[in-house]
Order: structure tokens, then C-alpha cells, then sequence
């Protein structure tokens, strides 16, 4: 057996995946919390004991994400980027030419050339507004599941749309709506309708097709149709889309 | 009873404490380096005091503080003046400087407010100098004002004409170089004559050679962008001929490269000033594995433009051959004909030998900011690869730069 890891240490989730050679055998997720590095290690031990799977089997643990430096001792370190070029290109049989990842902290346009190999990138700077933590912060004022953000938006009737991207303008925004009596479907559309457009505003002009969305709010399909909507093009989403940085680390460092 | 006065005393004193800390523990960090040479001293020591006053002190000088470099140092010089450039990167002094003034001001000027509030480069009380440069810079004296500050000394406006290639600009830019020999004859109460004038020109060429070695050097890997950007930075804290010396010392001490530095991607970095204790980015450039061997900063290379050669040795002619220099042959975005920029980038390419270029954005800085798109679009065409990167002087953002940075380095090991 040649078992690999990859490890994605994120600022909101630390994810796992299990190969050998070209199968995914386990995957894994945790929330991000203080002592990174055992947050990991038991999470790789829970892969272990559930494939049956003693820790000398490891072959090589790959380290990517925010937290990466946080990992000692990693076989081999990856940039995030560079292993979610790598892993959306395989995992997409070689068809992806450009990816939009929504991570925790952050929301990444990737440009892939003809061979799946990183050509260009843009990335938001510090502000908070497009990513995950947005998300999550309107989850809570909606006191809503984000599991169940993509068919509450499909239900709601009007479209409506939020005036500010800025994640703490949303903020009060949304509660404004909520006070006003908006049901919380037209808010959520709203909500995706304003990260598709800032997604868009990120691409640019450029636009290398098939589009694919990825991270975890890529799980959300009203986030999917609001992006198809702004770009007028299909966007597409792999089974597991969080776990694909932490697969590509594997990739990147062979 | 506690007084405004009184927290306002203690709000400073907590300002200073962090400053001294800010830039305690960048030298410390600098001397614990493993490249760290005993020639380093000299720059670290300089840039451990860097006040108006201590350079006085070591030039036997008065210093004329200076915030833009288009007045020309040699005319100061000659005059007898040491020119002193207020310059800071510190975030607990630009932390400082929040009350009264846009949010969005450039955080080099808002540090040079923070720091005129703490009078530790004993700012005021002496002659400025001020180009009309950029838009923040031209609104100092106001901003100083509304931040509570006591308004500037006598200051000298130089008006910059935004046009390079245009006759009428550059008649109009000599009679400010005229104005400003007037302005320093009338402080100094003595006249800038040729000889002076002459040896100055001279001192500072020793100086632009020893500059230029030193350039060789981080290009072959014997001196690091880190080291390289440092003694840039000391170079307006003690006379030209001291600081020249000890360049020419440590270039001649320098080890020779060392093997690990041939995996660092070699760049060109552009864009706006990076001063001391803001070494943000030179380091997660290191850490991202790629190595500055070219630059057009304002605080690194650009200090020194280029040799002035001296055809007509009359203070006519060396001050129509310096007017010249300072004007036409000034990269910053404010002027509106600015193709120098990206010729000087495509022009470095073959010797340099870099495979892409980071331009860094200070927040606010708008001129620059313009100019990246522009930059950009031009150097993708030749096949360059391009990041943009804004910041200011926060570590809060150091994850995510260094993330861009990395999968940046990634791209250029693809082209």
C-alpha cells in the first residue's frame, strides 16, 4: 500500500484525505480550534483506525492551508493554490481551465493553463466580505443552518438584493431586513446573489471555461445557481468540494 | 484629576514604548540572522536612532527634512545642509495619527504624522522641503494641523510639474531648482558656489558607485534584499562620504553566495516606499523562497537614479544637468508621462535575469495603485508574471500575503 495524506489546516476546518496511488480511501473533517496540530493528528488517527490501519502504513503526510507552519515535521508542505490547481484538475478528469474557491477567511480565483498547471491567481485582501466567514456570520443572525441556505433560497419569491458586500454593513443590513419582516429565503438569495457578484467582480474579464466552484460553500447549490446567474455560464462542483486542496497537497508534493 | 493633557501625555508615552519595541525587535531579529555580518553594525546603529537630531550629530550638519527626493541632494549639500528624509514605517506611530484626518490617508504619511507627535525625529523647528508630489503630500501641512500638531516650520514648496516631456515643464521645474538655491543661500546665509557644488555632485556619485555594487551583490545572491533594503533606508542618516565608506566596507566583506539561495525565484519589486521597521514584505518574500534582485523603490534603488555626469562644470550647467536627473529621470507615478516605468522594468530584464514582478501597493496610495493596472497589462505582454499586492503597515494580513506569495513563486517555477 502507498498511503498518502493531505492535510489542508484552513482557518475555519482542518480536512483529510487518504490515497493510494490514484483512489481515495478515507476523508475527514474538523473544525479549526486552538492546538491545530493534535486537532490533525487525532483526526489521521481516526482515518487510521477506521481503514484498519496502523501509523507506520504512512508513506507521506502533506501539509497545506493557513495553518500549515503549524504541522511539525510534515513529509512535505504545499501553497494552497498551487494544490487546488492540482487536485480540481485530476479530480476533474483534466477539464478544469478555472476554479473560484470560497475558503474560510478568503475567496481565490484560479486560472489553470491546458495542462491543469497553475498560470494565474487573484485573491481578496484582508476584508471578510465573499468568504465563508460571511457566511457563517449570516447563518447566525438568520439563525438558519447553512446546510439549508441553498433550498430556503429556492423558495423564496422575490430577489432582492443586499446594498453592501462589506461583511459587517451586511450584517446590520440583514438584521434591518429581518426587522422589517423579509422572509429569510429572500435575504438568503440575496446573500448569494452579492457573492456571486463579488466573485465576479474578482474574475475580472477573464473567464477560462469550464468554471468550477469550490471549498465548502461550493456544497451550497444556491450559491451555484447565483454564480451561473452572474456569469451566464455553467458552473461546476465536484462530490466533495472541501476536500480538494487537501487532496491536491498530495498531488503537488510528489 | 486626570487632564486631557495628562492621557494625552500617557496616550504618546504608550506610542513611544511601541515604536521603540516595533523597531527593538526587528534589529534584534536582523542581528540573530544567520547572514548577519559583523559591517552590518554601522546601518543597524543608524537605523536604531534615526532622528533629525542624531544625524546632525553625525554629519556635523544641520539637517533640511525632506519627504519626497525630488529636491536634489547635492544642491542641498553644497549648501551645507545635510538633507534628512522623513520617512517612517512604523504602525504604532501611523496608529497614532487617526483623529481629524480621511481613513484612507497612505500609512507612510500618517506614520510621519505619528511620528511629528512624538517629535522623536524632532521635526519641527526646522526647514522642509516639499516637492508637490503626491496629493498627500501637498496636504501635509493641513493634515499636520488638523491631527492637533503644531504646524510645520518654514517649509519650502517645490511645484512639480506632472509633465516630463514638455518643454515648458521642464523650464518651469529649473526655476524651482533656481528658487530652491535661493531658499538654501538665504537659510544657510552663505552662497552655493561652483566648488562646492561641484564636489558635491561628486561625493554623491562615489556614492551612486558603491550603491551600485552593492546591487551586483544581491543580484548574485552575496547580500540579501532584506540587508540590501536596510542600508537604503540608513542612507539619509549620516553624511554621504561616512555612509559611502562603509557601503564600499561591506561590500568588500561580504561572503560569497550561498548555495540554498539559487532556489529562490529571482523578481523585480515595484511599487510603492518600503521603510523601516515595515520589512513585512522583504521577509515573506524570504519565506516564500523568492529573491528581490531588482527594484524601483523610491527608498532602495531609486535613491540613486543613475551617475550625474557633469558636462558643463558652471552652476548653470550643473543645476540644468540636475534639474534634468531629478525630473525627467524620476520613475514615480505622479507624472502623467510616465513610460520610463516600464522600460526601466523590460530594460533591467536581461541582466537582472527575474521572471516576474511584485508591485506592493501601500494602502491609499492611489497614484500607484492607478499605475499597477497599467504596469500590469504591459509586463503580462512580455511574458512577465505579475502580482499586485496592497497592504499597509497591520501584520494582520501577513497569512494571507504570504499565501498569495507562495502560489505566486509557484507560478513562476510553471513559466
Amino acid at each position: 500500500m502507498d498511503l498518502k495524506i493531505g492535510l489542508d489546516i484552513g482557518s475555519t476546518a482542518i480536512k483529510v484525505v487518504f490515497t493510494d496511488g490514484d483512489n481515495i480511501l478515507w476523508r475527514g473533517q474538523s473544525a479549526t480550534r486552538p492546538g491545530q496540530e493534535s486537532v490533525s493528528r487525532a483526526l489521521m488517527g481516526n482515518g487510521l483506525a477506521e481503514l484498519g490501519l496502523a501509523g507506520e502504513a504512512i508513506v507521506n503526510v502533506s501539509v497545506t492551508g493557513y495553518g500549515k507552519k503549524l504541522f511539525g515535521r510534515p513529509g512535505a508542505v504545499a501553497d494552497e493554490i498551487s494544490a487546488n490547481a492540482a487536485g480540481l484538475f485530476r479530480l476533474s478528469g483534466g477539464k478544469a481551465g478555472m476554479i473560484v474557491n470560497i475558503g474560510g477567511q478568503d475567496m481565490k480565483v484560479i486560472f489553470l493553463d491546458a495542462r491543469g498547471r497553475l498560470s494565474d491567481f487573484r485573491m481578496n485582501d484582508k476584508c471578510a466580505a465573499g468568504t465563508g466567514r460571511f457566511f457563517e456570520l449570516a447563518a447566525r443572525i438568520l439563525d438558519t443552518s447553512l446546510e439549508d441556505f441553498g433550498e430556503l433560497s429556492r423558495r423564496a419569491g422575490k430577489t432582492l438584493e443586499l446594498n453592501s458586500t462589506c461583511a459587517v454593513f451586511a450584517e446590520s443590513e440583514i438584521v434591518s431586513l429581518l426587522a422589517s419582516g423579509t422572509p429569510r429565503e429572500e435575504i438568503i438569495k440575496a446573500l448569494h446573489a452579492s457573492i456571486a457578484r463579488r466573485a465576479s467582480a474578482l474574475i475580472g474579464k477573464e473567464m477560462n471555461h469550464p468554471i468550477w466552484l469550490d471549498g465548502g460553500p461550493a456544497q451550497n447549490p444556491g450559491l451555484v445557481e447565483a454564480l451561473e446567474d452572474e456569469l451566464l455560464t455553467e458552473v461546476l462542483v465536484l462530490e466533495h468540494p472541501q476536500y480538494t486542496v487537501a487532496y491536491g497537497a498530495i498531488l503537488v508534493a510528489r | 484629576m486626570i487632564t486631557t493633557q495628562d492621557r494625552r501625555f500617557r496616550l504618546l508615552q504608550r506610542a513611544a514604548q511601541k515604536c521603540a519595541a516595533e523597531s527593538g525587535n526587528l534589529l534584534d531579529t536582523l542581528r540573530g540572522r544567520e547572514d548577519y555580518q559583523p559591517e552590518f553594525e554601522y546601518f543597524l546603529d543608524l537605523i536604531k536612532e534615526p532622528t533629525a537630531a542624531a544625524t546632525e550629530r553625525r554629519s556635523g550638519r544641520t539637517a533640511i527634512r525632506l519627504l519626497c527626493i525630488q529636491a536634489p541632494l547635492e544642491l542641498i549639500h553644497a549648501a551645507g545642509f545635510q538633507p534628512f528624509r522623513v520617512f517612517s514605517g512604523s504602525h504604532a506611530a501611523s496608529a497614532l495619527a487617526t483623529q481629524g484626518i480621511p481613513a484612507l490617508v497612505c500609512p507612510l504619511l500618517r506614520a510621519v504624522l505619528g511620528e511629528m507627535a512624538l517629535d522623536k525625529a524632532n521635526l519641527s523647528g526646522h526647514p522642509w522641503i516639499l516637492p508637490t508630489t503626491c496629493d498627500w503630500v501637498v496636504k501635509l501641512p493641513e493634515m499636520s494641523a488638523l491631527t492637533g500638531l503644531p504646524s510645520l516650520p518654514e517649509f519650502h514648496w517645490m511645484e512639480l510639474p506632472r509633465l516630463k516631456n514638455d518643454g515648458n515643464s521642464r523650464k518651469r521645474w529649473m526655476d524651482e531648482i533656481w528658487r530652491l538655491k535661493d531658499f538654501l543661500e538665504k537659510t544657510s546665509r552663505h552662497a552655493v558656489t561652483r566648488t562646492a557644488l561641484l564636489a558635491s555632485i561628486e561625493a554623491y556619485g562615489r556614492a551612486a558607485d558603491a550603491f551600485q555594487k552593492l546591487k551586483t551583490s544581491r543580484a548574485s545572491g552575496r547580500l540579501s534584499p532584506v540587508w540590501f533594503l536596510l542600508v537604503g533606508n540608513a542612507f539619509f542618516l549620516d553624511a554621504v562620504e561616512n555612509w559611502t565608506e562603509q557601503v564600499n566596507r561591506l561590500e568588500k566583506a561580504l561572503f560569497a553566495p550561498r548555495v540554498g539561495q539559487n532556489r529562490h525565484a529571482r523578481i523585480f519589486l515595484a511599487g510603492s516606499p518600503l521603510v523601516f521597521p515595515n520589512f513585512k514584505l522583504p521577509f515573506l518574500f524570504e519565506e516564500a523562497g523568492l529573491w528581490v534582485v531588482a527594484d524601483d523603490l523610491c527608498s532602495s534603488e531609486r535613491l540613486f537614479p543613475g551617475k550625474t555626469f557633469i558636462a558643463d562644470t558652471s552652476v548653470f550647467g550643473m543645476l540644468s544637468t540636475l534639474a534634468g536627473r531629478y525630473h525627467q529621470g524620476c520613475l514615480c507615478p505622479i507624472f502623467a508621462d510616465n513610460d520610463r516605468r516600464i522600460n526601466n522594468i523590460l530594460g533591467r530584464r536581461p541582466e537582472a535575469d527575474f521572471r516576474g514582478v511584485v508591485f506592493e501597493v501601500l494602502k491609499g496610495c492611489h497614484p500607484y495603485d492607478l499605475e499597477s493596472f497599467t504596469l500590469e497589462k504591459g509586463l503580462k505582454a512580455q511574458d512577465l508574471k505579475f502580482i499586485r499586492l496592497e497592504t499597509d503597515y497591520s501584520p494582520e494580513d501577513t497569512r494571507n500575503l504570504l499565501t498569495r506569495l507562495e502560489a505566486y513563486r509557484a507560478t513562476l517555477e510553471e513559466a
